[in-house]
């Protein structure tokens, strides 16, 4: 999955194939690569060295980015061909690829010359450093934790086979390919900068979107979470094994010994919002974006960690953050939350939506999509998630839909009543586009006898009484203390 | 959707569709019928056909039983509860929370495992009295930081590192016996830190933007202000937030007059109390010399309202400051009342109490009489200039605000002397053939009530008000003929029934003379003939055939426009065609 929307990675034409050997493999390179016992094509991201050999970062075929990871040569097959990187046809693809690499130079003019080779290599070297705990190769990067930090600047400077990715690139350019590469590029930048600010959005193009994970750890709250994407926390804390977070202001921590004194200090210990919903399971509250900026931030930065498709390039003023959390005698614990903006010019409910790893596969999420409509019903308006949707957000969506959909359905089904797509949207607060779209997934909309008909599939029957008999939860409507919140562009300037 | 046949009718979203059960149709239609077509899904074009999640959707299920595989969550070895010791107490309400993460944190310096090593060894070297304690050595910390940010922003950039003299304002702050002696060293070791961090600040810090162009491409820069959603804005807001605080300028400006007048009345009753004391001490005076000298006339000049005038002003001063309007009107009058020499009667105290009160009273009623006529004449103006307004206008409206029947009102309207005017019925009857039935249709389609009654009381009230027509000209120059006082249908025959006369009346002429003899007014004829029971299809008729004769009645004057025409009060008909409008203006006269 490259940038520019191709379904494989490096599916952008033909590209040369060859052996290669551990030496000669480059970044950009794709080769057979195993993962989960079986061999799959990957994209090289990164090289590193460390202590028990090289590893590469690999993006595999088809899978998520969260599911990258650093991967030792013995994984790599090098008795097939890799493909290489094509030079013509991959300028624009290693432009982007190679952005952050370089930016980071540019971006730190003041750094001494030396440190800017080892400080990227660094960033890069620092991910996997601490084991993800699913990995086969758990052992094998245990063994360099520690040292490796201190020996990452060095290694990398002395190593030959890893100075190509950068250096040579920069020189390889012709003129005329280099300014080709710089105008597509600034040229999509600015096409994508300016749908960012003329639609408000939180979401953002892979272009844009570093590649590379750069916090491989974070401790938070009773948890160990292992992050899936980049997010843009203090540059120096891709050096860092493990960064701590406070769970109730968020605060994040490079430093242990900052972290706990932090505690000792902070007294937050719910949201720092007004709770508008509470029943003996969760609570909601409601943040201003503007009000609470720094709150919200930290909340951007984390949940960007596990959110590929989220944007920080702007501030949070805009949005309000809806954040369902559960109670204990510590306080009131983040479980997930969804943004929403102020103002949606096209309509959008929700802007960003995440439940915590750690509370996922709980039906969480089910109940913070429900919140958000409910908010709409509040609000009268029909609504819809701003898109796209992550993998796990629309399956997520889908089944609340569904379920929602068909529950309704049985119940016209029973008396007899005819119904209409319409209907159906206003009584649930969704867009007509969204329930068609479902009806549609549902296989339940049907042409027949010379008229559109909805029928309700035995099977989904089946899986809906199941599924009926395991869910537990749900929002309680009358138990929220919401209005609508106005704001005019007073208080947008003064808070009046 | 998009691959329907094109066969299939449009699917809207108001169509209505029957709900059914798979067992309720037949499978394989069903089947073949199913839709086939890619779902858009809303997942980033590129994702779509990633493996994990293409597993999942192909289940195409309520409950998916595959799942996307994720890096999954540890417990953590940290000590939670010596971490998070702080104990929560619910709320029974819903918390309501406004305070910022800063204001939660307290001191933002939070010292790292490298100052926890330099204040160790710092520390070791003192006495315990003299040791720094963690806590101070974060607020010396915090005041180097906050400081070295205001003056040095750039400090990474220039190099600048704040001299110590720069921070001491800001260590006035804090506990100066505590931190003083030890913040020199701090100092020294502060700098130290931030030149190995190339002046960088001590806390890892976001990247924002520096407004330079590696800022666009760098993907730690992050939480850029939306500066054109902004500037967009800023005019109109600066106007809206100016009108504001003008307003509240003026308001408090308003309050502020306020009070000083109250001030100014108050120093104003002061002083009356004193004119009103030294005229009582001065005729207290006179009644001394008077007694002295063994005068003995009349004390009615010596009485005056004295006893009671400070009291009655005293009373109303406090009215004042806590009583509504009328009370406070009274105030100032009272005392001028009282101020003129009463008429001089000593003895008796009711009477120089009741005196003025009389005179109050008289004055109040004069006074109200006067309000009165104001109000009578201001009233019998507004009426004269809202008739003036209203000239050339009627009120059609089914209550109307202001009568149409009264007479001045109507001053163009003139009696209608039938006699005189020789108009041929033949073009009359012509005319108003032509616009019938768009009125019609308008008409209110009542029940019909008993003919009877109506045609008694038509019969009654075509004798109060004789007809009468005004001509005038509406919009757009057209000419009207308002009318009023005719004798014309009822209002209640509907379209249906007098479409059918129509039709009747051409064909039936001379078939159906029987209609044509009876007079529709004549209330004998009515009642006799409301008194048979007629069947159904005559009863339906009603009164209309009479109301509708071709043949004007004696006592009905002539009626150039169409008589079917249901109006009882006036009602303006748009003359268009020249004829008629020539015929309607003859009528008019
Ligand atoms: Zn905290």
């Amino acid at each position: 999955m490259g940038p520019n929307g191709e379904a494989e990675v490096g599916s952008d034409g033909p590209r040369q194939k060859g052996r290669a050997t551990p030496d000669t493999i480059t970044i950009g390179c794709i080769a057979q690569v195993t993962k989960d016992g079986q061999p799959r094509r990957a994209e090289i991201l990164s090289i590193k060295e460390t202590k028990s050999g090289r590893q590469f970062y690999c993006n595999f075929d088809n899978f998520n980015k969260r599911l990258d990871e650093w991967v030792p040569v013995s994984r790599i097959d090098f008795d097939q061909d890799v493909e290489w990187p094509n030079p013509d046809k991959d300028k624009q693809k290693d432009a982007k690829s190679k952005k952050s690499t370089t930016v980071s130079k540019k971006s730190q003019p003041s750094k001494k010359a030396q440190k800017k080779v080892g400080k990227r290599e660094q960033s890069v070297a620092s991910e996997g450093q601490t084991p993800h705990p699913w990995t086969e190769f758990v052992e094998s990067q245990n063994k360099v934790d520690g040292e490796d930090k201190a020996n990452a600047s060095l290694e990398v400077g002395g190593t030959p086979g890893l100075g190509p990715d950068e250096m040579e690139l920069d020189e390889d350019e012709t003129p005329a390919s280099a300014a080709k590469k710089e105008h597509t590029q600034s040229f999509s930048r600015e096409q994508e900068i300016e749908k960012l600010r003329t639609s408000g959005s939180m979401t953002q193009n892979p272009a844009e979107i570093s590649r590379i994970r750069n916090i491989s750890k974070v401790e938070f709250g009773r948890y160990v979470l292992f992050p899936w994407y980049f997010s843009p926390y203090p540059e120096v804390f891709s050096q860092e094994d493990c960064i701590y977070i406070c769970e109730f202001c968020l605060s994040y921590y490079g430093d242990l010994k900052s972290f706990t004194r932090h505690r000792m200090k902070c007294t937050l210990q719910h949201p720092p919002g007004n709770e508008i919903y509470r029943d003996d399971f969760v609570s909601f509250y409601e943040i201003d974006g503007r009000r609470q900026r720094t709150w919200c931030r930290n909340l951007c930065l984390l949940s960007k960690m596990f959110l590929d498709h989220k944007t920080l390039y702007y501030d949070v003023d805009p949005f309000l953050f809806y954040v369902m959390t559960t109670r204990d005698d510590r306080g009131s614990h983040l479980i997930g939350y969804f943004s929403k903006e102020k103002e949606s010019a096209d309509g959008y409910n929700v802007a960003c939506i995440l439940t915590l790893p750690q509370y996922q596969r709980k039906g969480y999420g089910r109940l913070l999509i429900q919140f958000s409509y409910e908010l709409s019903k509040i609000e009268g308006k029909l609504s819809s998630p701003e898109k796209p949707l992550s993998d796990l957000g629309l399956l997520s969506y889908r089944q609340y839909w569904s379920e929602l959909i068909l529950d309704l359905l049985l119940g016209y089904s029973e008396r007899e009543e005819k119904c209409t797509i319409e209907t159906i949207a206003t009584r649930l607060a969704m867009t007509t586009q969204d329930v068609e779209h479902t009806l549609q997934a549902l296989k339940m909309q049907v042409y027949h006898k010379g008229e559109h008909k909805i029928v309700i599939p035995e099977k989904l029957m089946h899986q809906r009484e199941k599924s009926r008999a395991k869910q537990k939860r749900v929002i309680d409507p009358d138990r929220i203390q919401w209005k609508p919140p106005v704001f005019t562009a007073a208080s947008r300037t003064w808070g009046w | 959707m998009a691959t329907r046949k094109v066969r299939y009718k449009k699917l809207s979203v108001k169509t209505l569709l029957s709900v059914l059960r798979e067992d309720q149709i037949d499978p394989t239609e069903y089947e073949s019928l199913t839709n086939e077509a890619q779902i858009a899904t809303g997942v980033e074009q590129a994702e779509e056909n990633e493996y994990h999640l293409q597993a999942v959707l192909q289940s195409a299920g309520v409950a998916a039983d595959k799942e996307i595989p994720v890096p999954p969550p540890q417990e953590s070895t940290l000590n939670y509860d010596e971490l998070y010791s702080r104990r929560f107490s619910k709320t029974s309400t819903y918390i309501r929370f406004s305070q910022t993460v800063e204001e939660c944190i307290g001191c933002m310096y939070d010292m790292t495992e490298d100052d926890e090593a330099f204040l160790k060894s710092y520390n070791q070297k003192r006495a315990a009295s003299a040791q720094l304690s963690e806590d101070d050595f974060e607020k010396i910390m915090d005041v180097f930081e906050d400081t070295s940010y205001i003056k040095a922003p750039f400090a990474s950039i220039d190099q600048t590192i704040v001299p110590y003299q720069d921070m001491l304002q800001g260590l006035q702050d804090l506990d100066n016996a505590k931190v003083m002696p030890h913040a020199k060293d701090i100092y020294e070791y502060w700098k130290s830190r931030r030149q190995a961090l190339n002046n960088q600040p001590l806390h890892p810090t976001l990247k924002f933007e520096k407004h330079q162009d590696s800022d666009e491409a760098d993907p730690y820069v992050c939480f850029r202000r939306r500066e054109v959603r902004q500037t967009r804005k800023t005019r109109a807001r600066d106007v809206q937030s100016a009108e504001k605080l003008k307003r509240l300028r003026k308001e408090l400006e308003e309050g502020r007059q306020l009070v000083l007048a109250a001030h100014q009345r108050e120093l104003l009753k002061a002083e009356m109390l004193k004119a009103d004391r030294a005229i009582f001490e001065l005729r207290a005076q006179l009644k001394e010399h008077k007694i002295r000298l063994g005068i003995k006339t009349d004390d009615e000049d010596l009485i005056n309202q004295k006893v009671s005038s400070p009291l009655f002003i005293f009373c109303h001063t406090q009215f004042d400051t806590d009583t509504s309007q009328p009370q406070k009107r009274k105030a100032p009058e009272a005392p001028a009342v009282q101020r003129p020499p009463p008429p001089t009667q000593l003895r008796i105290a009711a009477r120089s109490d009741g005196r003025p009160t009389e005179a109050d009273l008289s004055l109040l009623a004069d006074r109200l009489a006067e309000k009165e006529n104001e109000l009578r004449a201001d009233i019998e103006k507004k009426v004269q200039s809202h008739n003036e307004w209203n000239r050339n206008h009627l009120d059609l409206t089914r209550g109307p605000l202001s009568p149409v029947h009264e007479p001045r009102q109507d001053v163009s309207f003139r009696p209608a002397k039938t006699q005189y005017l020789m108009t041929p019925p033949t073009s009359a009857s012509g005319a108003s053939l032509e616009e019938p039935t768009p009125m019609e249709l308008d008409k209110p389609q009542n029940p019909q009530p008993v003919f009877k009654f109506r045609g008694v009381a038509r019969d009654e009230e075509s004798r109060e008000n004789p007809p009468a027509y005004r001509r005038r000209i509406g919009r757009l120059n057209r000419l009207w003929i308002d009318r009023r006082g005719m004798a014309s249908p009822p209002r209640e025959v509907s379209a249906e029934v007098l479409d059918r006369w129509k039709y009747d009346q051409s064909s039936d002429d001379e078939d159906d003379p029987p209609l044509y003899e009876v007079d529709p007014f004549d209330t004998n004829a009515l009642r006799f003939r409301a008194s048979i029971p007629l069947p159904l299809w005559m009863t339906n008729r009603a009164a209309v055939p009479n109301a509708r004769a071709p043949l004007p009645p004696p006592q009905q004057p002539p009626q150039p426009q169409q008589p079917q025409q249901p109006v009882s009060q006036p009602q303006p008909q748009p003359q268009l065609p020249p004829p008629a409008q020539a015929a309607a203006a003859a009528a008019a006269g």
